[in-house]
This record gives C-alpha cells, structure tokens and sequence, in this order.
C-alpha cells in the first residue's frame, strides 16, 4: 500500500509537471498580448510595447519559461502581470469562497443523490421511480445558469428570502456565509444531485437482483437493513468512482456558478485572468487544480480499499 | 403508527426554527445604509495608474482619488481645480500656475509644485496632448513649494485645455511621478476627495473609496468635473459583478446602488420600477466607427473604403445592436454630435448610406479582385459582436468575401496591432467606439490621427488632413476652431480615415434613493452623489 501511494504521488508531480509546460505553451501560443489589455484601447504601440518591455514578455520564449521553472522550483508562482501581487496569494484569497462552495455542494449532492437513488431503487417501476428518473433528466439537461437565474428570481426577487449574489466569509458570521451559500449550492447541486441519484439507482438495483439479498428478504431482514447493511456497501465501489469523477466536473460547474451569483473565488480568478492574459495566475491555478484532481482519485482509489476488502495495492 | 411526545416536540422545534428562518434570512439581505453607495461599474479595475494605462475605469479610479490642476465644467470649457492663481505673459509664452490653499496626500503632507512638475512629465511621456505640450516647452519647473512655470518655445492655444481635458494628468506625490511611465504606480495615494482604502481592498472582488475628511473643495459649487467636489457619502464600494444579469438582479434587490451599464435587452423589465432610475450620464453619447487597414488591400484604395461609406446603413446596424430607439442615432459628423465642432462639412454625398449598388460599384473600380476581408469579431462584446456579424452580411451580399477573426476581446486588441496582411495574422476591418466628447479633441484623440504608420490601428494617411490637423493647437477662438473643423472634416471624408457605425447613449441605473450624480462624458464622478 505505502509503495503504491509513493508511486502515485511520484506520478502526481510528473502530472503537474506536463500540465506546467503544456498550459505554458498554450497560453504563449494563443492570441492576446496581456500589455495591449493592460494599455487599454487608446493607447499607442509605443506605450503598449513599453509595457511589454517592463514586464519581461518582450524576452524570448525559452528565456520567460526557463524564468518561470526556476521560480516554480523555488516555490514561487510568479505575481500577477496586473495586479503586481503574488499568485499564491491571489489565490489563496479565492480558496475559501470556492471550498466552501465544492464542500456544500458534494455534501447535499451526495446525501439526496444517494437518498434518491437508493428510493428509486426501492421502489422501482413505481411513481417515486419515475418522479426521481424525471427530476435527474431534468437536472442532466437543464443549464446550470438556467437553474442559478431561475432560484435567483424566486428567492431573492419575488420572496426576498436570499440575497441574489456575493459571499460572506465564515468569519464574518456563520450565518450570513450560509445564507450567501445556499443558493449556489442548490443550484450546482442539481446535475450532481441527478447524476448520483443515476449511478446509485443504478448500482442498487444490481445488487437488490443478487441471490444473497433474495436470501435475506427470506430470511425477514428488515428494509433498512437490506438497503443500507446489505446493497449499499456492495454497490458503494462505482458511487465513489462517480463522486471522484463528480470533482472534476464541479471545477467547471464552480466557473459558472461563481459567474451567476458573484462568488469570489477561483473559479472567477482564473476567467478574469484568462480575458487579461495574466498567465502566472493562469498557470499557478491550473497546476494547482492538476495537482487537487490527481489527488481526489488517489484518495478514491484507497477508498474503494475501505468499501470492498478484495481489492488490495 | 403513533406519534410520541418525544416526536411531537421535535417536530415543534423544527417548525419554529423554520418559521424563523425567513426573518433571520431578511437580516442578511438587508439595502446598504446611507452612507455607503455601492457601484458596479463597467468593467472591474485592474490596473491603478492612469499613466500606465488609457482604460476608462483606471482614470475613474485616479478621479476619486487623484486631482488635477484644471477640470472641464459642464459646458466643457476648463476650470481651475488645484490651482488658484494662474496668468499668461503677455507674449504668451510663460504660464505660471500657483496652487490652492489646503491641498495635502491622503497621507498628510502637503502637495507641493515639484509634485506637479513631475506629473506632468510623467504623463506627457504616454499622452498625445502631453507629448505636443512637450514639444513645445522649453521649460517647466517649481517657482516655490506652491508655484511652477511653463515656459514655451512658441505659444500653445490649447495648453489650458490639454491640462483639462477627460484623462488630464492626475497629480501624484513626485516620488511617484518620477517613475517611469512603462511602470505601474500602485501607491495609490493622491489628494483628490477620496482615499483608497487599502485594507478593503480586494481585486477582483472589490474595491473601497472612503471619504478624504481632510479634502478642501473649492467654493464654487459643482459643476462637471469642476467646482467644489464635495463628498455626500462616507464610503463608495465598486463591486466587480461580471454577470449582467446578476448585477442587474442585484440592482433591483436593493443589493447595490448603481450600474453603470444596463444591458438595453433588459431594461423593459424595469419599466413602472419606481425604485430604480434609468438615466443617460454621459450625453455626448458613445460614437461607433469602423476602422479599415490602410496598409493592405482592398482598403488601401480609396474607392474601397469610399464603398464602405456607401454601404453602411447606420440605422440598420443601430437596430440590430440596440432594441430601443431612444439609445442610439446616427452620426455623419467627424467630431459627432452636438459637440462644438459637429458639422456636415462633405457629407451630402453618402449621408444615408445603405447603397449597396454604389458600394459594389467602387469596389470594382478599386480593382477589388474577392480577395479575403478579415473582420474582427470580439464575441465577449456584445455591440461590436453583433456589429461585425451584421458588417460581414452586408459584405457578403455585395460579392465581398468577408471572414469573421472571432476571439475575445483580448484577442482583438492583439491581432490588430498587426500591419500584416490577414493571410500572416492581420485583418482588414475592425469595431470600435470612443466617447462623443472625445470626438471633439482632434489631438487627444488619437483615432483622428492621420499620420500614416504612426497612426491609432488601421493607420490611416493623409498629408492634407495633417496637415490641418496640426494648426488645431495654435487656433485660439471657438470661431477658428470651427472652421477649421470643417476643412478638416472635408479632408477626413476624401480620404475616408473611418467610417461611423452609429451613435449608442449607454443608460446607466440606479436606485431611486441615489440622487446627485453629475451627468458628464466619459467618468463617473462620485463626488455630490448621496442617498436619500
């Protein structure tokens, strides 16, 4: 097991690595030149080229990455092309908006993704079934935006139960950062709600089909029980595959999110930093995010260690 | 099944915590107070120095925080603002400036005449009416701690107007004033009548402007960028919401004050809102106007860019860009409407455009031969996104083999500094607007430059039209100017420098219960505003 999790954390810095020198390239590579941003629309040439100047990006390529290796090596992520200020703090800035955010949103997608999952399971074939199968369709197809504006409208514009948009950190009051959290959170939540609802109705009703749970309604084992002692745990392994995969999907889930209700946190940091060119942030956050995913699927993998005693490293 | 007091006291429990939520909820949504306006602007600020960078929401930063030494009131002529006394030589060469009592940084020390000299120096280094005054000093230096000088080779008409005009240097301490202009000052600590607040400040996020207690207004009242700035509110927040709808929202939740911008699709939403008021701050309007590279084909021919003079319907790309008509008109004059300086000198020829025939016809005898024409799309701009969309239908039904370069934004503004042809990254048309104010500053404005490849991007060429342009500075009365005005206008549509697209007046809203803004071209400023 302990060579196992080297080795993965050994192929963890190999991955930022690679994700380093390609989002290095591509943002090299791609149009915009951050100092005619920074020179705003009616500069001249001249200024815009001493700007670039000033800022090293008149330098040749390998010279800048050489530069930025040597800093990363150091701990350095760079500072940020506009603002001045290091990445590392920019960022760390954004973090807790965006964590808070991730948090709440994989603790109710999971909790009615199972809940709902398993109901319908349960009760297959049934109105719960169809309701539930219902509700995840709509919450596959319906645009995370679309859900955002639509709870916005209802809870901050017609019942002014919510507020429509910004984040309070925690603080600064537990309650005005849950207040500011609750919306967002349902509305991220509804494809992963429906997506985990899916793979865990899924799963159960594999399981339910097996001959040992036959064995147990004979044997007059109770409902909960063979819901949760007996199916759950044996249909655990692909619902925690799901909920790994489930963090990627929410970084880009976050992006808009953080868009619609105004969150201040890394999503919104690195698509500011994309419309200005602020490369040293696109890349500190990039690696970083490299770095989390890699992360969140060893520790699913040695979770499913904890689920299904056969499978071993 | 039964229920048991146990239950039936949860369930108690439960329901009053939920019938207390509501109130509990209200409390956190709650209006700000009076004290404090909270403003989305147009875009978030990124950058502080005013010197560093031309984007309008750095020099509505600088004028919170900064002064200058001249202001434009509201019938645009300048006005002393930092400076007290000021005198002219009789042979108009020497100009002596002497500042005005209590005039101090935020930090405490007094501003001193050193610190203007510096600043003006700085800003001349980036600035094309700085960069004239330059050309013509022979000297500028400090007399005593609150007197400077400057002294020019020749006189200069237009000195007073160019240390006035929208983006006229913004005094700074000299220690900062004495760095170079290709590097950003971030101390941001100047004299004007408000302070940054460092400790709130969160880019991206927001920023905070506090009252500057120790700030001394002028006595006159306020008026435009003139006048007394008093300051009615003891803090401003600039909240950076980049979701239009959600700012919008926001707005009508009594969550923020003001928007600078309202997107026109949503504004017949607010219709019979009595708590918010749509209003036009900035009259001069937002003049629209294509620009065609000179230096490639098929518009470094005359009769090329004379089609697109032609072809262009501006009413037709109005409607397609802006829904209600109340927000938008055409425009045929060079320096706009309703400037000093508008007039319909050479106009009568394609005034109403739309002649699509015409068009065809000049570009055959251009020699146009379907080579590509490459029109930058900025798809994250919705106005010069459905402009260049329209552009190239049009282009397209006359024989034009027109290409859309999308991208965003940042995109554009790289690709077109590009002098090559399109098919090595360059372009041939692009979008863009500047205020209907700034149409009437032939040497501030660097898009009614024609000086070849020194020009703004398209890098127009006339010798003629320079030629004329080059008298603006030592042009004395109105009377002049506006002649002037017009032999240069009539040059400007010979050789077709740029063709307008049309004129957009952006409404801005506010809440009902924000009253006192000052209407003004190009700036917001925050001074006089209060909450009722």
């Amino acid at each position: 097991m302990a060579t196992y999790i080297l080795r993965r954390i050994v192929s963890t810095i190999a991955v930022m690595a690679m994700v380093g020198v390609f989002v290095f390239l591509l943002l090299r590579l791609a149009p915009g030149d951050p100092a005619a941003i920074i020179a705003g629309d009616a500069a001249t040439p001249q200024m815009i080229a001493g700007i670039r100047e000033s800022l090293g990006l008149s330098d040749p390529l390998p010279v800048q990455f050489v530069r930025w290796v040597l800093s990363i090596l150091g701990g350095d992520f760079g500072t940020s092309i506009l603002t001045g200020r290091p990445v590392l703090q920019l960022i760390s800035q954004r973090l807790e908006p965006t964590v808070s955010l991730a948090i709440s949103t994989m603790i109710l997608s999971v909790t009615f993704g199972m809940i709902f999952g398993i109901l319908a399971a349960w009760r297959v074939g049934g109105l719960v079934d169809h309701l539930l199968t219902a509700f995840a369709a709509l919450g596959f197809s319906v645009p995370v935006f679309v859900v955002g504006y639509f709870l916005i409208y209802w809870f901050a514009m017609i019942v002014h139960l919510l507020p429509v948009q910004g984040y309070i950190p925690i603080d600064r009051g537990l309650g005005a950062w849950l207040v500011h959290l609750i919306l967002p959170t349902m509305t991220l939540s509804v494809p992963f709600i429906a997506f985990i609802a899916r793979i865990t109705r899924a799963s159960m009703l594999e399981v339910l089909s097996e001959d040992y749970i036959r064995t147990a309604v004979a044997k007059g084992a109770s409902s909960y029980s063979i819901l949760f002692r007996h199916a759950l745990k044996n249909a655990s392994v692909p619902i925690l595959t799901v909920i790994g995969i489930s963090f990627a999907y929410l970084i880009a889930g976050v992006v808009i999110t953080e868009a619609v209700f105004n969150i201040p946190g890394v999503g919104r940091l690195v698509v500011d930093a994309i419309n200005n060119r602020d490369y040293p942030i696109i890349q500190g956050v990039l690696i970083l995010v490299s770095g989390l995913y890699v992360f969140i699927n060893l520790a699913v993998d040695l979770a499913y260690t904890l689920v299904d005693p056969r499978i071993r490293y | 099944m039964t229920i048991s007091r146990r239950d039936l006291a949860k369930a108690g429990l439960a329901a009053g915590a939920t019938a207390s939520i509501p109130s509990v909820l209200r409390a956190q949504t709650a209006p700000t107070d009076v004290q404090t306006v909270r403003m989305v602007m147009e875009s978030d600020l990124r950058v502080f120095d005013p010197v560093w960078t031309t984007a309008t929401i750095t020099a509505n930063h600088a004028l919170a925080i900064y002064d200058t030494l001249f202001s434009l009131d509201s019938q645009f002529k300048p006005q002393p603002q930092m400076v007290g006394k000021w005198s002219i030589s009789d042979d108009k060469r020497t100009y002596t400036f002497q500042l005005r009592d209590g005039l101090g940084w935020h930090h405490g020390t007094p501003v001193t005449a050193a610190d203007c000299v510096a600043s003006i120096r700085r800003w001349a280094q980036v600035d094309t009416g700085g960069q004239l005054i330059m050309a013509r000093i022979k000297d500028i230096s400090k007399k005593d701690d609150k007197t400077f000088t400057i002294t020019l080779k020749e006189p200069l008409g237009v000195l007073i107007d160019m240390l006035a005009k929208v983006g006229s240097p913004f005094i700074m301490r000299e220690k900062d004033a004495n760095r170079p202009a290709t590097e950003q000052v971030s101390a941001n600590i100047g004299s004007g009548p408000f302070k940054f607040n460092h400790a709130l400040a969160k880019p991206g996020v927001s920023f905070t402007y506090d009252r500057n207690e120790k700030y001394v207004p002028r006595n006159e009242p306020a008026d435009g960028f003139a006048g007394g700035k008093i300051v009615k509110v003891e803090r401003v927040i600039w909240e950076n919401i980049s979701d239009a709808q959600t700012a919008f929202a926001a707005l009508q939740a009594g969550e923020v004050d003001f928007l600078q911008t309202v997107p026109f699709d949503l504004l017949p939403t607010l219709e019979g809102n009595s708590k918010v008021t749509v209003q036009v701050l900035d009259k001069t309007g937002n003049d629209r106007y294509m620009r065609m590279n000179f230096l490639q084909k098929p518009f470094d021919n005359v009769k090329a860019r004379q089609a697109m003079l032609h072809l262009i319907d501006q009413e037709a790309f109005m409607r397609a860009t802006v829904p209600n008509e109340k927000y938008w008109n055409t425009v045929t004059s060079l320096f706009g409407n309703n400037t000093p300086y508008s007039n319909d000198e050479n106009t009568g020829w394609f005034k109403k455009g739309g002649d699509p025939e015409k068009a065809k016809l000049l570009l055959k005898e251009a020699g146009y031969k379907g080579e590509k024409v490459v029109i930058l799309d900025p798809t994250n701009v919705t106005i010069a996104h459905n402009s260049a969309q329209l552009l190239a239908a049009m282009l397209r039904k006359i024989g034009v083999n027109a290409e859309l370069a999308s991208s965003d934004w940042g995109g554009v503004v790289t690709r077109r500094a590009n002098k090559g042809p399109v098919d090595e990254g360059g372009w041939s048309i692009f979008i863009s607007s500047n205020s209907g104010f700034e149409d009437s500053d032939p040497i501030g404005n660097i898009a009614l430059a024609a000086n070849g490849e020194k020009a703004w991007y398209g890098w127009p060429k006339s010798d003629e039209y320079e030629a004329l342009r080059a008298k603006w500075v030592d042009v004395e009365t109105l009377e002049e100017r506006q002649s002037l005005a017009r032999k240069m206008q009539a040059e400007w549509w010979d050789f077709v420098g740029s063709v307008q697209v049309g004129q957009i007046f952006t409404p801005s809203a506010r809440n009902s219960k924000l009253i006192g803004l000052i209407s003004m071209p190009g700036l917001i400023p925050m001074w006089n505003m209060r909450k009722v």
